[in-house]
């Protein structure tokens, strides 16, 4: 047992230092580190601009104008632009760091020799593994070690909570990273060469990255649910007619029409249709976007930085409802650290079964594995 | 001891390897001889461990290469035909991770690679395997397969890449390790490799072995296949007297020429001269004709095929 765990260790400390010691991953994580910095010191401006903005809000608040109360801007919320370059330079650093890690010793007839040598095979593919994820986790405690720190420069000094949350917010990045790193080292143990795997990987990653969103988003769900409910005509006139009609702004939606004259029962069955089919839709969406890193790590870190997600709807002037962007039911409250963790474990759990997934299938593979 | 039972490997319903048998003593260099196709390598990764027999088995030192993998890895060195290592690493840290595998003692494993690096002239190389020519990268093979002082090494065509010195090298380094008791297996398709270094040879044609043993054994048991020509010129006024030899096959004689030619099953030219001289003749010429060993061993290849 002690020699296995040794022998398994040897693999992974070579594997960690190769990681950590090709060009390849050091250009990727600097990039990172670049767009990490460049998205901290965005975020944290745009959160100064945010927290002045709610101090005079709130300065204004007995105002009798005033009828829109902003929440007030979470730190986490500086994270946002992070994760929105994370989710692109991530998925590459995972690709990079898997896609030759079997393919290249096969090809380089080193598989042959390494596994002559008293090794199971399964202690080759697993250091393989724990290098690849200990080189992820180093790069990404560096990286929030960095945004901490610029969090400091700047003044912010987070809570336990706004901490628990960034950890968090490491936690899923580390997951997303190390999804597509699965993927590439089933796809380097499946294949010969080390181009094919890196040509199928990232059409993978293209695929669960645009291709199930955009299926997510409309093809799919149309498909599934069919189209949305068309406003009646009656409606459509009535509020023709009015001359308070439903006002639009942003992304806030209202189905309110106190106060307009239409007709009340009519506009209730439509907005109950509505709300039953954009539920249905959302259903869809989420199942869908389980099956994707990207989306659920788009998910996880959406509401834990506190933008709106999902999918929203405004009332167009003609009085069509269409899709205009990704929207968050919010609450209007805190969610608090329960109902935010509430909210993501299904994607958590996704994140976690999904380079499960492929870990546990290159395993197989590589188990049976022809070396010739 | 290596012992091969039965050993047996189909791809795809192919027969690589078909019922191979065999025993292979300690301290000997044995020999796979076989052209390109024949099984070699294929029976080399059944008895490294690398690909499983379809069905038999092989031991070595008593135990199932297939059911003790870890143990027998333990005993044996290896060197692939196409022998890789890690690019980006220098041929002492290859070394190193694999000496580690082996769990060796960091102490010991320091000075064994030092002296093995030495031992295949490779000393002082302090650019990364990378940069190695495929002869630099085979002579760190065979310090590989001597790393952990095993009881049998297993080579897969180990000359294919190496200049003459490199050549002259791994023979002296081979043979040094078959006196201590160490037994080799060598494979390759070149006889003179074979002939030079091995005590013992086995031929593989087609997947079977069609022919196992010592040179004289398998020269022996060769018969018209592999017949020797030997022609006698002597300088005498009298007939030539006939010569007696257990090995003759046939032998004609031509009085006016003071000529024979004499086939026989290996070559006897030593005993022919002795004779001769003993009877008080001078010889003007005894050359031996016919096939060449490689003519030879290539009928056993045809007869196989």
């Amino acid at each position: 047992m002690k020699m296995a765990a040794s022998r398994l260790m040897t693999i992974a400390k070579k594997e960690f230092f190769d990681h950590i010691r090709s060009r390849k991953f050091l250009l990727i994580f600097g990039i990172l580190l670049v767009v990490a910095i460049v998205g901290m010191i965005g975020g944290i401006a745009d959160y100064n601009k945010n927290v002045d903005d709610y101090n005079k809000h709130q300065s204004t608040i007995d105002s009798p104008l005033s009828s829109y109360m902003p929440e007030k801007p979470s730190i986490l919320s500086v994270f946002s632009a992070v994760a929105t370059y994370l989710v692109f330079v991530g998925g590459i650093l995972g690709i990079a760091m898997g896609f030759d890690l079997v393919s290249k010793e096969k090809e380089s007839k080193s598989l042959k020799i390494l596994l002559s040598h008293p090794v199971y095979r399964d202690e080759v593919i697993n250091g393989k593994a724990l290098g690849g994820i200990a080189a992820v986790g180093c790069a990404l405690l560096i990286v929030l070690v960095i945004a901490l720190a610029t969090l400091l420069v700047y003044g912010i000094v987070p809570d336990g909570n706004e901490l628990i949350l960034i950890l968090i917010f490491g936690l899923v990045s580390f997951l997303l990273i190390f999804s597509y790193f699965a993927v590439a080292l089933f796809l380097s143990t499946a294949l010969d060469e080390s181009g094919s795997a890196l040509i199928y990987t990232m059409i993978i990653f293209i695929a669960l990255s645009a291709l199930v969103p955009t299926l997510a988003n409309n093809t799919v769900t149309e498909f599934v649910i069919g189209s949305q409910p068309e406003l009646p005509q009656e409606l459509v006139d009535q509020m023709q007619q009015s001359a308070n009609s439903s006002e639009v702004a942003g992304v806030t939606v209202t189905f309110s029409n106190k106060g307009n004259n239409v007709n009340n029962g009519a506009w209730d069955a439509f907005t109950e249709k509505m709300q039953a089919y954009w539920e249905k839709r959302q259903m869809v969406h989420d199942t869908l976007a389980l099956f994707s890193p990207t989306m659920n790590y788009e998910s996880v870190t959406t509401a834990i930085t506190k933008e709106y997600s999902g999918t929203a709807m405004v009332l167009g002037g003609s009085g069509s409802t269409s899709v205009v962007s990704s929207f968050n039911v919010a609450s209007g409250e805190d969610a608090g650290i329960d109902g935010i963790l509430a909210t993501i474990t299904a994607n958590l759990i996704a994140l976690l079964l999904f380079p499960a997934a492929f870990f546990g299938l290159a395993y197989l593979w590589f188990m049976r594995l022809d070396v010739r | 001891m290596i012992q091969l039972e039965h050993l047996t490997k189909e791809y795809n319903g192919v027969r690589a390897v078909d019922d191979l048998t065999t025993a292979i003593p300690d301290g000997e260099i044995f020999g796979l001889l076989g052209p390109n196709g024949a099984g070699k390598s294929t029976t080399i990764l059944m008895l490294v461990g690398l690909i499983e027999p379809t069905e038999g088995r092989c031991l070595i030192n008593g135990l199932d290469v297939a059911r003790d993998p870890i143990t027998v890895r333990k005993q044996i060195g290896y060197m692939p035909e196409d022998v890789g290592f890690y690019p980006t690493l220098t041929a002492a840290e290859n070394l190193t991770y694999f000496g580690r595998l082996y769990s060796m003692d960091e102490k010991i494993l320091t000075g064994k690679i030092t002296g093995l690096l030495e031992q295949v002239g490779l000393e002082g190389v302090t650019k990364t395997v990378g940069g190695y020519s495929k002869g630099m990268r085979q002579r760190l093979g065979l310090a590989k397969a001597l790393l952990n002082n095993p009881s049998v090494i297993i080579l897969d065509e180990p000359t294919a890449n190496l200049d003459p010195q490199g050549v002259a090298d791994y023979r002296r380094i081979i043979r040094d390790v078959a006196k201590n008791g160490t037994t080799v297996v060598v494979s390759s398709h070149i006889l003179e490799e074979i002939s030079k270094v091995s005590t013992s040879v086995g031929i593989l044609a087609a997947g079977r072995l069609v022919a196992q043993g010592s040179w004289q054994d398998l020269a022996g048991g060769l018969t018209d296949r592999s017949a020797l020509q030997i022609t006698i010129r002597v300088e005498t006024l009298d007939p030539m007297p006939p010569i007696a030899h257990p090995d003759i096959v046939s032998a004609e004689y031509d009085r006016d020429r003071c000529e024979a030619v004499i086939v026989a099953r290996s070559d006897i030219r030593d005993a022919v001269a002795s004779t001769l001289a003993g009877q008080g003749i001078r010889l003007r010429g005894l050359a031996r004709e016919g096939r060449s060993l490689e003519e030879t061993f290539l009928s056993y290849y045809q007869v196989a095929g």
